[in-house]
């Protein structure tokens, strides 16, 4: 993201979107833009997003038509997934069956030629399974080709998210001329510059530091691999808060509102707010469209206590990589949310603990603690 | 409404029952009730109200306060 082809085509749209009067022009601007950028990084993954984009259109207005026939709904969400699975998961499970098939000598074992990862796959199926589920739930209607070929494409949210929402998203786009400010030019080109610093100088030069380190753990004492773990902490931070505020500050140029990313994460008391502050529209995403469908199955306390937020990270954890280590850092978090629920209803059932809870200490307390509870996840994603 | 749904939320999700709960206290936003009970607040108002409310519509931004909660489930 942060390259010459990006900051070109950035600022050449930028200058011809403001000169452009009408904004189904400029919008049609910014689909070139991006498909132009899409294929200066990976140029099969333009057919990818052009290809999903049609066929996610077409299956949203068939929901859109018939809300009361769920399968549309389910075949959608299914075929949408499905592009993922195929490339993203299907080397991985593969993997996993082939290792099973080591131990049970009745299962064949299976040869699989390494599918290309499509530029952004992980942020568009998820933006597209939003799509579908919220005209499902009558929260957005299909509207103009035109504005969810945009919506999927837009290159400034492309490669790094955020996961924004058509809801949020086809008001601004859909408007007969987006109004010039240059409020929205300072305050874009000012979360650019804050995106620039937090990635290039403070997580760089972390990641400078900690490297060596990695690198060779083994040749390092307890003390040095807690430092190397609490310096990837704040580069994995300050990079993805970095790439969030780039793609926020660009979209602003046009006079696009993205949704927040991060908002002081490594402050929260506790590891449910944590995730209310750290990459939120993927948590959102979690809490909207895995984890209330999921808590619904079943009203057992066992089922919502435990298995819900351990499978929701744990998919989560997947969502990051295909591999095992991303799914225990799920897990990891999983366990946490289920801990601290657990730790809800003891409180509730004891006032003297409730009380005590309500101090300052206990708050800072609770930052501490819920700071290093992520520090050590971390350990499994890198 | 506002009265069913204060004294569901202090029944369910409060440490004490005493605490001063109107219909502008922040719910969501203060962490007074997490992710956990904003699916059983989902289910109550589905059962005594007869509205499924969307998970996207329950966030800290549009259902934090009761006053809130009523406004979204008055959409559906």
């Amino acid at each position: 993201m942060i390259s010459l082809e990006f900051f070109g085509i950035l600022i050449v749209t930028l200058i011809l979107y403001w000169i452009i009067p009408r904004q189904s022009l400029r919008n049609i601007l910014l689909i070139l833009a991006s498909f132009a950028f899409i294929y200066r990084l990976d140029k099969w993954s333009v057919a990818v997003v052009a290809g999903l984009s049609v066929l996610s259109y077409l299956l949203g207005i068939l929901i859109h038509k018939y809300p009361k026939k769920n399968w549309i709904h389910a075949c959608g969400v299914v075929f949408v997934l499905g592009f993922l699975i195929l490339f993203k998961y299907l080397g991985f499970l593969v993997g996993v069956f082939n290792s099973l098939a080591d131990f049970i000598s009745a299962l064949p074992q299976f040869e699989m030629r390494k599918l290309l990862l499509p530029l952004g796959i992980s942020y568009i199926v998820f933006k597209h399974i939003s799509y579908l589920t919220d005209i499902k739930w009558g929260l957005t209607k299909p509207g103009r080709f035109i504005d969810f070929l945009l919506y999927s494409s837009f290159f400034t949210i492309f490669v790094a998210g955020p996961i924004e929402r058509f809801e949020r998203f086809k008001p601004q786009v859909e408007q007969s001329r987006q109004p010039f400010s240059w409020s929205n030019i300072d305050y874009g080109f000012m979360r650019i510059v804050f995106g620039l610093f937090k990635k290039l100088v403070l997580a760089d030069w972390i990641g400078y530091f900690i490297a060596p380190i990695w690198a060779n753990l083994h040749h390092y004492g307890q003390w040095t691999r807690l430092l190397a773990l609490l310096g990837y902490s704040f580069q994995i931070y300050f990079d993805f808060a970095g790439y969030s505020d780039i793609a926020i500050g660009s979209s602003r140029l046009f006079g696009l509102k993205i949704m927040e990313n991060f908002k002081n994460p490594y402050l929260a008391p506790n590891i449910s707010q944590f995730w209310r502050r750290w990459h939120i529209s993927l948590s959102d995403w979690i809490k909207d469209y895995l984890f209330f469908p999921l808590s619904k199955l079943s009203n057992k306390g066992l089922w919502q206590m435990f298995f819900v937020p351990v499978i929701a990270m744990a998919l989560c954890g997947l969502w990051h990589g295909a591999a095992w280590h991303f799914m225990i850092w799920g897990i990891w978090h999983g366990l946490g949310l289920s801990a601290l629920q657990i730790w809800n209803q003891y409180k509730r059932k004891h006032k003297q603990l409730s009380k005590a809870s309500k101090a300052t200490w206990f708050n800072y307390a609770g930052i501490f603690m819920t700071f290093c509870f992520v520090t050590l996840g971390w350990w499994w994603f890198r | 409404m506002e009265e069913k749904l204060i004294e569901f939320i202090r029944d369910e999700f409060l440490d004490e029952p005493d605490t001063e709960l109107t219909e502008s206290t922040k719910l969501i936003s203060s962490g007074m009730i997490d992710s956990f009970s904003l699916v059983s607040l989902q289910t109550f108002i589905e059962k005594e109200f007869g509205k499924r409310i969307p998970a996207p519509r329950i966030t800290a931004e549009s259902f934090d306060t009761v006053k809130q909660m009523i406004e979204v489930i008055k959409q559906f």
